[in-house]
């Protein structure tokens, strides 16, 4: 999608772990770190491949497969470093009403729930014509 | 190699009707503006692309 597009379309993605899946903080957490030691999107990868194994010794794992150093990725986990931010993402989700995931937001027009990829292209066609 | 914070921006959303009917909010008004932080690492695409895709998803 975002190759189609090349150099028109940027992708932001922001964590929505729902209380009901006491997993998905841990692992949303996890792949902060995994950014901040630059395997962001790898990681994210390999979340959504294995979901819902992501038990602390799941998630270790998958960062020393992707040749992350094992004790700094776990001093970022253990100690909760990306809680905050995190948090500060579900703050801002609920701030504009977003209640599902996933909730797409295509400048400014919300999409929500799994949509078909015909479904994108129409959106972004659509803001690209009001934004060329 | 040490784990640090990545430097966060902001994108600045104006946010349509539609959603705003999800958060019960009154119709007429002008849509508030909200900012949403972007941690870079997060993100994929150029900063001066014309089309911004914010995702909001649950990995579990």
């Amino acid at each position: 999608m975002l190759k189609e597009y090349d150099g028109r379309v940027r992708l932001v993605f922001k964590d929505f772990p729902l209380p009901s899946h006491d997993l998905a903080r841990p692992a949303h957490e996890a792949a902060r770190c995994a950014g901040a030691l630059g395997k962001y999107w790898p990681y994210h990868d390999r979340l959504f491949a294995n979901q819902p194994h992501f038990e602390h010794d799941d998630l270790v794992r998958y960062a020393v497969d992707l040749g992350l150093p094992r004790a700094e990725f776990v001093k970022c986990l253990d100690e909760h470093h990306f809680a905050a931010a995190v948090g500060e993402d579900v703050s801002q989700a609920r701030a504009i009403g977003v209640r599902s995931t996933p909730t797409f937001l295509i400048n400014n027009r919300p999409l929500v729930g799994a949509h078909p990829v015909e479904n994108f292209r129409s959106a972004i066609d659509e803001a690209l014509r009001d934004k060329p | 190699m040490t784990a640090r914070p990545p430097r966060v921006y902001t994108i600045r959303f104006a946010l349509l009707v539609a959603l705003l009917a999800l958060v019960g909010a009154a119709g007429g008004a002008e849509p508030p503006v909200v900012d949403l932080s972007v941690d870079p690492t997060m993100v994929k695409g150029p900063r001066t692309a014309p089309v911004t895709i914010v995702e909001f998803s649950d990995y579990q």
